[in-house]
């Protein structure tokens, strides 16, 4: 793999803690999240049937338990697709049922004095943010 | 009789044998007053059998006066019982045991076959008393008339499901006789991953003794519903619907985490049919997928725990349009090592074991007829 390739997307202002952004970047969609001040980018595609993960909810998960106890744990690491609510690990992109297999991709993302920089694997020709519907985290 | 199975070719040497083990057979009594040198008298006097017999008004009554079996409150229009059984004693099908060996265990190449009473079981009689004394007086009298006749003859054992306390002491009278090699536990409308069974299970898995479910008398008494929209009018209706009931206790089974606290706890579920369990799997799976966090203890896929804990018996097999499709249904299931050849002697609905299988592959008919069944019971006890 070759070198990353740095693209600006927005100013720090237009993803503050709490919120999120759709960018385009050529022909795919990246979700971008700032969580409590950490920064994440993901492929908005469920690899499941592809809906758009911008609108997951994002939350915590039961961890492995003995039968009928319950330990939550996680908090603010999984992102759920808004469909069928199929939960990932928005740190490493691995979905909680199956790390090997089921993944979704995740980018490197930074904030870089005022903007918020993604990296990615080639130069993109064309990126562009895209306007979301209003987004409430359950 | 037919016997395809042991026949000889035209060079006069025997085919290969196919060894069969049969997961469900009947015992049957031509009458329950066989019971009664078994019964003290107390129950003898509140089954109103032997000295307490009630006559009915000499038949023209019929009424609550007599003992009565909960029992399928659907009319089969048929014979329960298949008509080319009867042996020449006279006794009624499945009633006579060097005989049952013979027109079945000799006719099939049976190496053992597992006795599951059908016609009276007592799990969901709503007297638990009588039916935790029924339950032993009825193991006696299977263990003594049956399986000490023929080496052939293994049994499920009967417990009450209501009385999971009694259960296990039943348990430790006879469950670890040769011969016995599981646990026969009727449905209740208590599904089968609730807490108060886990005492049964935890006996059962000690004791290397599988929980056998087989169908009875749902609907009646305290027997678990047959349906899940209503009763069904029809013999018909409610006998094609039976499956749901393994459906739903499985995966109750599962999603109670039932196999996470014991791994080793094997479930039979006979005669419920089998064409289901890809749906069952794949729809238990999908929704693990997403609703996960309500049972965290399932470390792995529901599905792979129905394919290690769960085994099904086979008859009355599915009979798809095109016979081949079979194949492919225990192949979409990954079924191959959970199907237990049943015959269900001598019921209206059995499977014969020379023609059941005959568009499988010969491998996953050795594993259907014979192995799969080794790997669920300990015969050698």
């Amino acid at each position: 793999m070759g070198e990353l390739k740095s693209v600006t997307l927005c100013s720090a202002e237009d993803l503050q803690p709490g919120e999120r952004q759709l960018v385009k970047v050529d022909g795919s969609e990246i979700a971008i999240f700032n969580i409590n001040g950490q920064l994440y980018a993901v492929r908005n595609k469920c690899p499941h049937q592809g809906v758009s993960m911008v609108y997951g909810s994002i939350d915590g998960t039961m961890l492995p338990s003995d039968p009928h106890t319950y330990q939550y744990g996680k908090h603010n690491e999984i992102l759920r697709c808004p469909l069928h609510g199929w939960g990932f690990d928005i740190k490493t992109g691995e979905s909680l049922f199956d790390a090997e297999k089921c993944k979704i991709k995740t980018y490197d993302i930074r904030q870089e004095g005022d903007s918020i920089v993604l990296y990615l694997n080639k130069e993109p020709k064309i990126v562009s943010l895209i306007e979301t519907n209003a987004c409430f985290v359950s | 009789m037919v016997n395809a199975i042991n026949e000889k070719n035209s060079a006069g040497s025997t085919k290969t044998k196919q060894l069969v083990i049969d997961s469900d057979v009947h015992s049957y009594f031509n009458s329950i007053e066989e019971l009664v040198p078994y019964c003290d008298e107390s129950l003898q006097k509140r089954l109103n059998i032997g000295p307490f017999k009630k006559k009915s008004f000499n038949g023209k009554v019929v009424s609550s006066g007599e003992f009565r079996f909960p029992e399928c409150r659907y009319i089969n229009p048929g014979s329960v019982l298949r008509l080319d059984a009867f042996s020449p004693n006279g006794s009624i099908p499945g009633a006579d045991p060097e005989f049952v060996a013979k027109d079945l265990f000799d006719r099939s190449n049976t190496v053992y076959g597992v006795l599951n009473s059908a016609n009276a079981t007592m799990g969901a009689f709503h007297n638990v008393e009588i039916a935790n004394e029924f339950n032993s007086v009825y193991n006696n009298w299977q263990y003594e008339n049956w399986i000490e006749k023929d080496a052939r003859y293994k049994m499920s054992m009967l417990v009450t499901p209501l009385d999971p306390v009694a259960a296990v002491k039943e348990i430790e009278r006879i469950g670890k006789k040769p011969g016995v090699v599981a646990i026969n536990l009727q449905t209740t409308s208590i599904p089968l991953g609730k807490r108060h069974f886990y005492p049964i299970y935890e006996i059962a898995e000690a004791y290397g003794l599988p929980i056998l479910m087989h169908p009875d008398s749902e609907s009646s008494g305290e027997n678990g519903p047959a349906q899940a929209v209503g009763p069904a009018s029809t013999y018909m209706e409610w006998h094609a619907c039976l499956g749901l009931i393994a459906q739903r206790n499985i995966a109750s089974l599962v999603c109670e985490g039932v196999f996470e606290r014991f791994p080793k706890l094997k479930f039979v579920f006979a005669e419920y049919g089998m064409a289901w369990l890809p749906g069952l799997m794949w729809r238990l799976d999908k929704n693990w997928k997403a609703l996960r966090d309500e049972v965290p203890w399932l470390k792995n896929r529901p599905s792979e725990y129905i394919r290690r804990n769960v085994r099904l018996g086979t008859q009355p097999i599915e009979e798809p349009f095109r016979s081949k499709d079979l194949l492919e249904v225990i192949q979409m299931a990954g079924a191959e090592d959970m199907l237990l050849y049943s015959s269900d002697y001598p019921h209206w609905d059995g499977d014969e074991a020379d023609r059941v299988f005959n568009s499988l592959p010969k491998d996953l008919k050795n594993k259907i007829f014979y192995e799969n069944a080794l790997n669920t019971y300990n015969f050698n006890r």
